[in-house]
């Protein structure tokens, strides 16, 4: 039993210090956007003695940061609606109906998750210029939508399969239609899988800065990472604003996470794999 | 039409408009750029104005033409390797922190989050932060390193061509170790508890009861796990071009497929660069190319053991 | 049922409709023309009653130079107060793609900050510039600064603004701690990093992280060992090339600078460097004009002065480098050229060259402008009187991967033990040969 104990004591270690190696950068961030300039080059692990809050009033005068975090907060909320709602239709009519061409479509739809969709940027850019969607929060939701589809599709259509159909035989015959099924009967049943969808594409939208970066241009409609990034350019020997605004740009998401951490765990696996 | 339950007439016509917004959408924005992409190729470019039909032309110069044929590979080579890194020590040690989550240590709950957490932030942010942290003068790890008398081990991690690229493909598993964690983890769970206690009443435990057991039983989570890697892999742009801008340097170390086809088709981010329009495209059509073929075989083998069940 | 059928209609008008919604409100900008004037297109049109305003958007690259614009713009305003005009920069490592991708799809900012050279001629010869013909102030500025702006047609496309110059900075403070003095040779330079390293102190902020930084370290110094201008004209014609012992021998100079740099210098970028220097941990730095703002900014007290590149030998001439930064272009799909052109008017006078010197801190394009800050007065001296062209940014541009690329990734190869100064050599010369045509 000895041993027992000391592979315990193994596996408390090798845990906790992954634990430690997750946090600790994440923690430096935060620790060090309290600090002064010089206090970090000088000593960048010690501790700050006073905290100094002066990058952050910088940060906020020189930044619209309310007008980012409220863009991000739209865009990423009207994305994930769209994704779920286009995603629920597609993925019910692949796994309940056995049309001919039903492998096709799914499998059509999973091709998309094997496009580097930024190598046609080119093309994408005159298409979202002739929609008029340059410079315009409709470019982004398009584009998100349709990225995301594939993997929403690839889960919803998995769980769809896996419940019982006479459930919905039940449904029918109580008089229910197609849409009634769905919403009446299957959507209570799904929200594991539901929030799989919501939580992977939330923080795939939320993060991204490729797109804003190439379709939006106004300063007042950018996105938080694309935002933030004009400062690496500006402050580049100011480590103290940059830590700042690292953790600017981190922390809503990491609130968001810390107030609904059991949801997000949850959400990102439920429906992920049955 | 094999079979659809007592549908009367125009519902039975309805239906087919439950998939139709999504295929939409998908098609004009992911679909179709791409296909437009893959017509570029076929052109030859001067600078940004569309020349002549060219057919292969583009794929010709591609692996036949100096520098870029040695450059591909190079990148190619560097693709591999992110890959083989990840499987390796980003997807292994999710799958350790995985199990250590599940055989139910004190603070499981809190373990999860912490690993999962990196997760949350922008790629790019990622990749600014970690910069910071492996500056070679005044980053947190040199200097660390150095307190703890290690000094002949701090390097200029990310500007060696030794251990860039690997520098970045460790920054990566730290990013995505959690996502991979809790994919694995439901991949466990959903493993009966039964079967298990049987095998540990017949002696069967560690490692050959991960091995045959273990494994075996979650197949499906690898298979996910390991084509999700494959496609990241094959696609790794923005951490590195975060870390090491888009000229793959330190001396193409840190070159991939992806930051090639950025330079040649957008010209660098340092300026003076032309710009290969046509060039460009035939990377990207031999990109998607890889990844597709590689992730179908993939999924091929998915859709086998789902039948064998 | 009928219920629910509608409701799938509504679902798919709802989201039809929220495409056409957004794009029936963005339709006249599309129709304007400049997709880039965005916002802007609706509330000149709000304004237009009143005054006949018209906003023009400058799109650049020089994130750090908005209040120096700001100052700019309104210098034009005295003159044009209807034209309202908008810097707009993009990250310098981002703008290339950007503008790049809007041009091709018929759009992007009416004014382009134009990258010089190869690259500026690229777009022009893709014909998304307009031509600057009409603009009579262009007859003033000499060929070699026109050529920074001039497509393979001939015509000109851009205004230069200003030159860029590279020379050596150095620290005051501990020039005089060790009682150092501005090198008159080469061996006097050495025998100031001999006693710099002997204190502990970096001779040199340089690091081989970022290519750009090698090739500009190399256009600096470089002339002194291949015998600047007239070696870079007998390459350009053809007589030599790269391959030639001079062009070698200031590659293996490069090399032989490595005890001067600081720690782990391939792991260094521009930031750090920047930061070595500022800090006073390190002595000189080989670097542009253009860090002098930034650098006052990062340490105000920090005393810093610039002497010119000493020559091998002793009689030679001092060399600054000096290279075109940048030029304005209008872009030919912009709805407002005319008012494009005055601004363009505007950049050639010498109102304009004065408040752009005294505010970007360059030397300008236009003969004869004053600086009022002595540094910036003294490096524009310099660049008057003993300046030599950055050959690789205007010569060797070209190719893909262009030779200057070439040189910056070879020599990275260099500094990482990979490659011998002769190779790097080499693979410069075979790069040139891709494209180059000797001018004879």
């Amino acid at each position: 039993m000895n041993s027992g104990k000391a592979l315990r004591t193994v596996q408390y270690a090798l845990a906790y210090l992954g634990a430690l190696i997750s946090l600790y950068p994440i923690f430096l961030m935060l620790v060090s956007s309290l600090k002064t300039n010089i206090q970090i080059l000088k000593n960048p692990v010690a501790l700050p003695t006073k905290l100094s809050f002066a990058a952050y009033e910088k940060l906020w005068k020189q930044i619209p940061f309310g007008s980012y975090l409220t863009n991000s907060i739209l865009v990423s909320v009207l994305a994930v609606l769209l994704i779920l709602l286009l995603g629920v239709f597609a993925s019910y009519y692949i796994a309940r109906y056995q049309f001919r061409w039903n492998g096709a479509l799914y499998f059509f739809f999973l091709l998309g998750m094997m496009i580097p969709i930024k190598l046609g940027i080119v093309p994408l850019f005159m298409l979202m210029k002739n929609l008029g969607l340059l410079n315009n929060m409709g470019s982004l939701l398009s584009i998100y939508t349709a990225i995301g589809l594939p993997i929403s599709i690839l889960i919803l259509t998995g769980f769809f399969r896996t419940l019982p159909r006479e459930l919905e035989e039940a449904a029918r015959i109580d008089g229910c239609a197609d849409f009634g099924v769905i919403r009446h009967v299957l959507v209570p049943l799904m929200r594991p899988a539901l929030g799989t969808v919501m939580i992977i594409n939330f923080i795939t939208v939320w993060n991204d800065f490729f797109f804003p970066l190439i379709f939006i241009q106004d300063d007042a409609k950018k996105t938080i990472p694309v935002g933030m990034m004009s400062l690496f350019g500006q402050y580049s020997a100011d480590w103290s604003m940059l830590f700042a605004g690292l953790t600017l740009a981190s922390l809503p998401m990491l609130i968001l996470f810390i107030l609904a951490s059991r949801q997000f765990m949850d959400g990102m696996t439920a429906g992920a794999v049955k | 039409m094999k079979k659809s339950t007592g549908a009367i007439g125009w519902r039975k016509g309805a239906v087919h408009l439950f998939p139709l917004p999504a295929l939409v959408v998908y098609v004009l924005f992911v679909v179709y750029p791409i296909a437009a992409a893959f017509g570029y190729s076929l052109f030859d470019w001067k600078g940004l104005v569309r020349g002549n039909f060219i057919g292969l032309g583009n794929f010709v110069s591609l692996f036949t033409r100096e520098p870029f044929n040695h450059l591909f590979w190079n990148a190619f080579g560097h693709n591999l390797y992110y890959f083989a890194i990840e499987m390796v020590v980003q997807n292994g040690l999710a799958f350790l922190f995985a199990w250590l989550v599940y055989t139910k240590l004190k603070g499981s709950g809190f373990l999860k989050v912490a690993y999962f957490i990196p997760r949350l932030l922008s790629v790019i942010i990622v990749g600014f932060l970690w910069k910071l942290i492996l500056n070679p003068n005044n980053g947190v790890l040199n200097v660390l390193l150095k307190k703890v008398g290690l000094a002949s081990w701090a390097k200029p991690w990310l500007g060696d061509t030794h251990t860039a690229l690997t520098s970045i493909t460790l920054v990566n598993s730290w990013y995505g170790v959690g996502f991979t964690m809790l994919i694995f983890l439901a991949g466990l769970q959903a493993i009966s508890g039964e079967v298990l206690e049987a095998a540990k009443i017949d002696g069967v435990r560690g490692f050959r009861l991960i091995r045959t057991m273990v494994l075996p039983m979650m197949i499906q989570s690898v298979i996910i796990v390991t084509v999700f890697t494959f496609i990241h892999a094959f696609e790794a742009f923005e951490l590195i071009f975060a870390m090491e801008g888009s000229q793959g340097e330190p001396y193409n170390s840190t070159d991939t497929l992806a930051i090639f086809f950025y330079r040649i088709a957008f010209g660098g981010s340092s300026g003076g660069d032309s710009v290969a329009i046509g060039l460009g495209s035939a990377l990207a059509v031999i990109l998607f190319l890889i990844i597709a073929s590689v992730s179908a075989l993939f999924l091929y083998l998915t859709r086998n053991r789902e039948v064998q069940h | 049922m009928k219920k629910w059928f509608s409701g799938i209609a509504a679902t798919v008008l709802l989201t039809s409709g929220l495409l056409a919604g957004c794009s029936g409100k963005t339709d006249d900008k599309a129709g304007q023309g400049a997709g880039n004037a965005g916002t802007s297109a609706p509330a000149a049109s709000k304004e237009a009653p009143k005054a006949e305003k018209v906003k023009l958007t400058i799109g650049s690259w020089r994130t750090e130079d908005v209040d120096a614009y700001a100052k700019i713009i309104q210098e034009f305003n005295k003159t044009n107060p209807n034209i309202e005009v908008e810097f707009k920069p993009t990250k310098n490592t981002e703008y290339n793609t950007q503008l790049n991708v809007a041009l091709q799809s018929g759009s992007g900012p009416d004014i382009i900050h134009l990258r010089p050279y190869a690259a500026g001629a690229q777009l022009a010869d893709a014909g998304y510039l307009e031509p600057l013909d009409s603009i009579k102030g262009l007859s003033s500025f000499p060929k070699e600064t026109l050529l920074a702006a001039t497509g393979s047609n001939g015509k000109v496309y851009g205004v230069p603004t200003v030159f860029s110059a590279t020379e050596i900075f150095y620290n005051k403070k501990i020039f005089q701690k060790y009682n150092l003095q501005e090198p008159k040779t080469w061996d006097e330079l050495m025998q100031i990093c001999e006693t710099l390293k002997k204190n502990k102190v970096t001779p040199f902020a340089f690091g081989s992280k970022e290519g750009w930084i090698l090739s500009l370290t190399q256009g600096a110094l470089g002339p002194a060992f291949y015998g600047g201008t007239d070696f870079m004209n007998k390459v350009v014609s053809g007589q030599t090339n790269f391959k030639s012992p001079e062009f070698i021998s200031s590659i293996k100079m490069m090399k032989d600078l490595t005890p001067y740099f600081p720690d782990n210098f391939v792991g260094i970028g521009m930031d750090d460097m920047r930061n070595l220097f500022v800090t006073e941990q390190a002595a000189m730095m080989v670097m542009g004009d253009w860090e002098i703002a930034v650098m006052r900014k990062a340490n105000p007290d920090l005393q810093m002065d610039v002497f010119p590149v000493p020559p091998k030998t002793a009689g030679g001439k001092a060399t600054v480098t000096t290279w075109v930064d940048g030029s304005f272009a209008v872009n030919a799909k912009s709805p407002h050229k005319a008012e494009a052109m005055k601004f363009m008017d505007f950049l050639t006078t010498k109102e304009a060259g004065t408040v752009i010197v005294n505010n970007l801190l360059k030397p300008s394009t236009i003969a004869g402008i004053q600086a009022q800050d002595p540094l910036v007065a003294k490096i524009s001296k310099y660049a008057d009187t003993q300046s030599t062209p950055y050959m690789m940014v205007v010569y060797f541009a070209g190719g893909n991967p262009t030779t200057k690329g070439t040189l910056e990734n070879t020599m990275q190869g260099m500094y990482q033990n990979m490659l011998t100064p002769e190779q790097v050599a080499d693979k410069v010369q075979q790069s040139a040969d891709t494209w180059f045509k000797p001018k004879k």
